[in-house]
This record gives C-alpha cells, sequence and structure tokens, in this order.
C-alpha cells in the first residue's frame, strides 16, 4: 500500500513540477513578441539574426538570452509578482526609487554616483559660458531633497546643498540663481510628481518666481489657483521602475500662457502656436505635454515685443517653466545638448542677435552632472 | 547557459527532456552527450573543442594504462594524462597569473596572453583526472566506449559548477541507470529547491553585498561591514549549495547518484568541520589525490603540517588564479593547524557557542580575502569590521541596510540552518495519516511555490550573477 501511495504521490508532485515548467514553456511559444514595453518604457529585445560571427564570438547566444527573456510569456506580471514579494519583504526601496510616505515615489541618488572630478568637469564646462556669454545658471534640486523627510527612515540621500554652494561660487553670485531655498520654503506642498521625476507646473512656478525675482524682471501674475488639470491619469517613469498600483498623478498647467498668439518651431521644421501638445496625453509620457516632449532645437516666437531673445541651454525639467518665462522675451532658443554635435559656441553666435541675448542653463542637479556636455 | 535563466528553463530543460525520456535505452546517452555540447557550447563555442580534447585525451590514456597498471609504462601513461590536464588547466587559467607575477618580480614587461576561462575547465579536468588516476590504481574500471566516456566528462548538470564527480561514483550509471519515479521526483523538488537558492536568497543577498562593497571602506561602520560580509557569505554559500542542489536534482531525474557538496558548513563549530561541510567533493578531491598520496598524517607531525599547507595552497588557486587566493587558502591552513595541534581540544571543552562565534569570524573574515582583490581594499575592509574604519558602530547606512533586508536576512539565516530540514524529515518518515498528508500537500505546494516566485525572479533579472567564471 505505502509504496504505491508514494508513487502516485511522486508521480503528482513531478506533474506539477512539470506542469508549471511546461505550460509556461507552451504558453511562451505561443505568445507574439512586442517591440516596445509601455510598463517598463523600453524597447524590448527582438530576435537576433544569425550568422557565423555571431555564433563563434557567443554575441548570437547572448543577444538570443536577452531576446527569450525580453520576450517571455506575460512578462509583465511576473515583474508585477516579484515587486509584490519585495513589498511583501518589507522594502521600502525597489529598483532604485525609495516608496514614501503620502504615496510619493522618489528616486534615490548617491553621492557616490558624483565624484568630485565629475563635479569639477562639469563646473569647467560652465566657466566659458559665464566668462563668454554672462551665462546665468539654474540648478534645481530633485525631489530626494526638498522632501527629505518623506523619505524612508535612514534612506540615504544626494545633498545637493553643498554641490550648490560650489556652483554659486564658481560662477559667482550675480550668475547664479538660487531655486533650492525657494523650494525648501515650500517643501510642504506638492512641487514633485508623486511618480515620476520631474518638477511639476507649481514646483516650475516657484521656480519661476525665484528667477523672475534674481533676473529683476517684472512680477507676472500667475496665479497657482488658477492651473487647469489636463490629466488625471498621469504614472510617470518612477511608476514604471517600481510598477506599483498608485494613484495617478493630475497634470496642471497655467492657461494664461496660452493666451498670446506664438510660434513654436520645433527642430527647424514643425511649426505650432501652442507651448502643450495634448497628444502626448494619451501615451504613458504624458510629461511630453509640454513642449512635445524632448527636441533638440526650439525656436520661439512669444508674441510680445520687447527686443529681448534668450537662449536656453535646458534638460526637461525647463519644459514645463518655459511657457511661464515666455512673456519676458521676444525670442527663446532652446537647445538639449544631449542631441547636439557640432560645437556649441558657433552655434549660438549663429542665433546672437545685434543687441545680444541672454544666456540660461536650466537642469536639475542630476541631470546636469549626468548629461550637461558641449563641445 | 545557466540553469537560472529564461532560456534554459523553458527551452533547453523541456525540450531535453522530452528527447532523453523519448529516446531508447542506450541511445539516452547520445541525446545526453549532444544536449551536454549544446549547453556548454551555447556559453563557449570555441573551448568546446577544448573539453573535446580532454575527452579524448583521457579516454586514449585509459584504455592504455588499464591493462598497464603497477608498470613503470602505466605510470608514464599517467603521468602523461596529468600533465595534459594540468598543462591544459595551467595554460588557460595561470599563464596570465605567472606573467603578471614574473613582471612584478623582474620589472619586465612581458605581455599578457589575455585568454579567456573556459568555463568549468576546473571541474571537468578535476573529473577526469580522478578517472586516469583510479584506472591506474584499480579502483575504476577502463570505459572502452567512447560515448559513455564522453557523457561522463560533459555530463551538464555539473559541468559548470561541481559537484565534481570522481569517475568510479558515476561508472555503473553510465550505462545502465534505473528509472524510479521516486526518485524523479525528488530530483524535480531538488532541482526546484536549487534554483529558489539561487534566484530567492543568493541573487538578493548579492545585491546587499554590491552596495557595501561600492562603500568606501575607511568611512564604514562595524555593523555595515559586518551586514556586507555575511550578505556575501550567504550569496556565495546559497549559490553554490543552489548549483549544487539544481545539479544533483537534475542527476536524480536523468537516473544519476552525484555526490553531496554542502551539508550546512555555516553551522560548523570549527575550521575543520567546516571543510567537512563546504564544497565537499572539492576537498573530498584533493584529500584523495594530493593530501593522502603526500603522505597525510602518517608522516608525523611536522610533515602533516607541511601536507596541509600544500593541500590549501592549491585549495586556493584552484579559485581563482590571484595572490588573494593563494591567501585565502593558506588562511584555512593556518587554523586547521592550529586547531590540529591545541585548539580544538580546547574548543570541545567551551560551550558549542565559542565554536561557533570562531568559526564564523574565520570564515567571514576570510570572504574578505576571498572577494576583495588588492591589499588595501582587504585591509581596509577588515579594518571596518574590526571598528578601524569610521570607529562607529553603526551608522544611518547600517540601520538602512538592516531595515530593508532584515525579512530577507532572517530567512537567509534560518535557510542556512537545518531548521527547516529537520522538521520535514520527520513528516517525510511519518506513519501516521495526519503529518503523511500535511508532507504530501507540502512536497507539491512547496515547490510550485518556489517555482513560480523564481520564475518572477528569473523573468525580471536585473542582477544574475555566475560566481564562477574564475574558477
Amino acid at each position: 500500500m505505502r509504496m504505491n501511495r508514494d508513487k502516485m504521490h511522486a508521480f503528482l508532485t513531478i506533474g506539477v513540477i512539470c506542469g508549471i515548467l511546461l505550460a509556461f514553456t507552451v504558453a511562451d511559444f505561443l505568445n507574439e513578441d512586442r517591440l516596445y514595453s509601455e510598463k517598463e518604457k523600453r524597447v524590448l529585445a527582438a530576435k537576433p539574426e544569425l550568422s557565423k560571427e555571431a555564433l563563434l564570438d557567443g554575441s548570437f547566444m547572448e543577444d538570443y538570452e536577452a531576446y527569450v527573456t525580453d520576450q517571455f510569456v506575460a512578462r509583465d506580471k511576473w515583474i508585477g509578482m516579484k515587486t509584490s514579494v519585495e513589498l511583501a519583504m518589507q522594502k521600502q526601496e525597489i529598483n532604485g526609487v525609495y516608496l514614501c510616505d503620502d504615496d510619493y515615489f522618489i528616486e534615490k541618488h548617491e553621492e557616490a554616483d558624483f565624484a568630485p572630478e565629475l563635479v569639477e568637469e562639469k563646473l569647467a564646462l560652465l566657466e566659458p559660458l559665464v566668462e563668454q556669454w554672462d551665462a546665468k545658471v539654474m540648478l534645481v534640486p530633485t525631489a530626494d531633497n526638498i522632501m527629505k523627510n518623506r523619505l524612508p527612515d535612514y534612506a540615504e540621500y544626494f545633498d545637493q546643498s553643498a554641490f550648490l554652494e560650489t556652483v554659486a561660487e564658481r560662477v559667482g553670485e550675480d550668475n547664479y540663481i538660487d531655486v533650492y531655498s525657494t523650494l525648501l520654503e515650500h517643501r510642504d506642498e506638492e512641487l514633485y510628481y508623486r511618480t515620476d521625476h520631474h518638477w511639476n507646473s507649481l514646483g516650475a512656478y516657484y521656480g519661476y518666481k525665484a528667477w523672475e525675482e534674481a533676473m529683476g524682471y517684472q512680477e507676472l501674475n500667475y496665479n497657482p489657483d488658477s492651473m487647469k488639470t489636463v490629466s488625471e491619469d498621469f504614472l510617470g517613469t518612477l511608476y514604471s521602475k517600481v510598477n506599483i498600483e498608485v494613484k495617478p498623478d493630475t497634470i496642471k498647467y497655467f492657461p494664461s500662457t496660452d493666451i498670446l498668439p506664438k510660434t513654436v518651431i520645433y527642430d527647424m521644421s514643425v511649426r505650432k502656436d501652442s507651448y502643450y501638445e495634448a497628444k502626448h496625453l494619451d501615451t504613458m509620457n504624458q510629461y511630453g505635454f509640454f513642449l512635445d516632449d524632448n527636441h533638440p532645437f526650439i525656436e520661439i516666437d512669444t508674441g510680445i515685443s520687447n527686443g529681448k531673445t534668450l537662449f536656453l541651454i535646458k534638460d526637461s525639467y525647463a519644459n514645463c517653466m518655459v511657457p511661464l518665462m515666455a512673456p519676458q522675451y521676444e525670442k527663446i532658443y532652446v537647445i538639449d545638448l544631449r542631441y547636439m554635435n557640432g560645437q556649441l559656441f558657433p552655434f549660438m553666435e549663429s542665433y546672437e542677435p545685434e543687441e545680444g541675448m541672454d544666456v540660461l542653463v536650466l537642469y536639475n542637479c542630476v541631470h546636469f552632472l549626468e548629461e550637461f556636455k558641449y563641445w | 547557459m545557466v540553469f537560472s535563466s529564461v532560456l534554459f528553463l523553458f527551452r533547453f530543460l523541456p525540450i531535453f527532456m522530452m528527447l532523453y525520456f523519448l529516446a531508447p535505452g542506450r541511445v539516452k546517452n547520445l541525446v545526453l552527450l549532444i544536449g551536454s555540447l549544446i549547453f556548454y557550447a551555447w556559453g563557449e563555442p570555441v573551448y568546446v573543442v577544448l573539453m573535446l580534447f580532454s575527452t579524448v585525451s583521457d579516454y586514449i590514456h585509459g584504455i592504455l594504462i588499464g591493462p598497464r597498471r603497477g608498470t613503470k609504462a602505466g605510470k608514464a601513461l599517467l603521468v602523461s594524462s596529468v600533465v595534459i590536464n594540468l598543462l591544459m588547466l595551467g595554460f588557460f587559467k595561470y599563464a596570465d597569473f605567472l606573467i603578471q607575477t614574473i613582471n612584478s618580480i623582474g620589472g619586465w614587461d612581458i605581455p599578457l596572453l589575455e585568454l579567456g576561462l573556459p568555463i568549468g575547465i576546473s571541474f571537468y579536468t578535476f573529473q577526469t583526472m580522478s578517472y586516469t588516476i583510479d584506472v591506474y590504481r584499480g579502483e575504476a574500471k577502463v570505459q572502452k566506449n567512447i560515448l559513455d566516456f564522453a557523457v561522463f566528462v560533459t555530463l551538464f548538470p555539473q559541468l559548470i559548477a561541481g559537484p565534481i564527480v570522481k569517475y568510479r561514483q558515476v561508472q555503473d550509471e553510465l550505462y545502465n541507470r534505473k528509472f524510479n519515479i521516486c526518485n524523479i521526483s525528488y530530483g524535480a523538488k531538488r532541482f526546484v529547491l536549487g534554483l529558489a537558492k539561487k534566484v530567492l536568497l543568493a541573487n538578493n543577498m548579492g545585491l546587499i553585498w554590491t552596495t557595501v562593497k561600492g562603500y568606501d571602506y575607511g568611512e564604514m561602520s562595524m555593523f555595515t561591514a559586518w551586514i556586507g560580509i555575511a550578505a556575501y557569505a550567504l550569496q556565495i554559500y546559497f549559490d553554490f549549495a543552489g548549483y549544487s542542489d539544481m545539479a544533483i536534482g537534475l542527476g536524480a531525474v536523468m537516473g544519476f547518484s552525484f555526490p553531496e557538496n554542502f551539508n550546512y558548513p555555516y553551522i560548523s563549530k570549527s575550521v575543520t568541520e567546516f571543510w567537512r561541510r563546504w564544497h565537499m567533493t572539492l576537498s573530498s578531491w584533493f584529500k584523495e589525490y594530493v593530501y593522502i598520496p603526500l603522505g597525510g598524517n602518517r608522516k608525523g607531525l611536522p610533515r602533516q603540517i607541511l601536507n596541509i599547507f600544500i593541500v590549501w595552497m592549491l585549495t586556493g588557486i584552484w579559485h581563482g588564479a590571484g595572490w588573494n587566493f593563494v591567501f585565502w587558502g593558506l588562511w584555512f591552513a593556518a587554523f586547521l593547524i592550529i586547531e590540529k595541534i591545541f585548539l580544538k581540544k580546547w574548543l570541545s571543552k567551551l560551550p558549542g557557542i565559542v565554536g561557533h562565534a570562531y568559526c564564523l569570524v574565520v570564515v567571514l573574515a576570510s570572504w574578505v580575502l576571498f572577494e576583495l582583490e588588492s591589499v588595501t581594499a582587504v585591509g581596509g575592509y577588515l579594518s571596518s569590521m574590526f571598528g578601524m574604519g569610521s570607529g562607529y558602530l553603526w551608522d544611518n547606512r547600517a540601520l538602512y541596510l538592516c531595515r530593508e533586508n532584515f525579512v530577507l536576512l532572517i530567512i537567509g539565516i534560518l535557510a542556512a540552518t537545518p531548521i527547516f530540514a529537520k522538521p520535514v524529515k520527520r513528516l517525510r518518515e511519518s506513519k501516521a495519516g495526519y503529518a503523511m498528508a500535511l508532507y504530501s500537500l507540502g512536497e507539491k505546494v512547496i515547490p510550485a511555490v518556489l517555482l513560480i516566485l523564481s520564475i518572477a525572479y528569473v523573468v525580471e533579472a536585473s542582477y544574475n550573477p555566475f560566481l564562477y567564471f574564475r574558477f
């Protein structure tokens, strides 16, 4: 009796284990390949081409492994399961993102990733801009700095205050625009998206105020209470990294920035009459609503005639602040250095009007340290 | 190919197993050989030739040695087999290490060869050497069938990370394997358990260690250093023992019984005991083919001490071509000798906890040597472990590591002891209805859950290292 019973259970056990492996093998064979993962916000690996060289140097095998892993059946569900396990194990950090109080996701940055040599290299790049163009420098701290009180207990973050002090010293007080203190004063308000690494329109509004004041410009009457909501289902880049169900963000903007007749020319070809592109609100990348996502070069005729020109060197943080700044200038050139191949200064000279132009470097601290580069 | 991958679990394994079980009798070995070669060539498309060369070489040596046992010619042939294996190993694994050492001593600038180390070479050369040596000693039969011999050398389950199987341990199973449903079920469960150890425990422990390893050791608190190295100790244990479990499990499914490789090493009360529980097939290989032939403990204490030094230097360097591995081996040799002379007697009179604590400190410190290669890094890390880093007992980093990982660490520490295995054994052997039913249910539900969770971690494998690329 015992023998037969043992055999039956052995058979069942094999059935369970092989059943799981076989079921997913079959399901995976039937599963169709995807080009892009909306959830992970990345292009998935495609089937590699077979060649003798790729076989011998092993690159075919590597690519093929990446391909079957990326295209595995129900990949998104597996990732979700992994996250659930981590949450059950009481983790408050997933994939480099802190899960914070008040449903906030905050990206983790470590001091060690920003070595003094790197800081020095980037500061050295700022100097010619300040000396030759009298550029103003405005570096926005990331959410971990402004909302450190919401981080998990004992969590490490890259404290940007010391770095910003160095920047202020190097470019000089007159050329440094302090947005850190302003944001810190308002830290109890929601200045950043909860699910995305960008600041939101309210954060950009305070950023604008700091800039306006530092530049001594005429005060424009933007009222945060009159912001208009364009989306209530925004799940940003940090959501994609952690993949946990969470209350979506709302995207708001200042409708008064959309009144004046203006021209926005993207990459010297596409002509628009608004700073906002609603088509992005139907995609995962809803932040693209501001200035039509990232473009290498944008020319803006703001509809104001005051003869002033601004040349803005920026990252994506600037996208939602540019509309607020626009009425202070007649013409704004916006460049994203990541896409710039030629030399920067001759390019700037070619756009400089006779009466000269203002230059502003506007980045968040982390993007600045990671991406600021020109020839 | 590694076991913990989508490719292995959902391509190689199902297709291979289907063909293997469909193949009649002797054809199974052909399927196994072709499968193993594909498995190996997937990761080493060129060096697979080297493995085939080693197979043919020792196959011929075996046939020649067999009838010449005990003769001078037989001995010469054995020396030839061992020399060829060691030359292969030496050339591909140690040439650059030797050149670097010579360069740094003589101040020369001999260019490095920069050959990639063929995966698993240290495992399969040791396995084939066990064959020719045992044939010479008359402990193993000569294998006349090259297919069966090639199956032994290339057997994919233990090819790349052990256990090191001696030829005589499987010589009968190479041509005559009995298929028993209970063994297959045991093998399947064992494989899942190993997979879970690797992807659920080892990889996640590895993430803790990678974090700590990246810190500045001069500013590290004592607690951080201990958490870091403990996480590494658990990573390498679960990774290695997990691979062994997977190998033993796959072997059992296919009708082989491979030797055990790990037996809860971290519960040891002395270093001597630790090495009876850690990578058992390697220590038994060295014991049988090096330590005992050198005279073992039969030629007086001074000679025994020398023998221990030789064996542990070799054990050290087997793990990688670097001075840190030599010192890692010698570090253990020193404690083994001290224990032999007096410490073991002392420890046996003290409460068990003293032995546990002593052994863990020696082993954890050894991992620093094993894992960090430069003298400055090793010195820096050891200093922080013993309170000379930041000078603080703990800091925010230590508290954060604990808060973030306490569940994982607790599970890991418990899983490194027999605490789960004991009640499971009791349930398995029980005859009573209730306990039997519980076991029958558990043996299906637990592997199913572990397998599903492991798949999730394999699919989203942002961190899935192969630790044995230097072995």
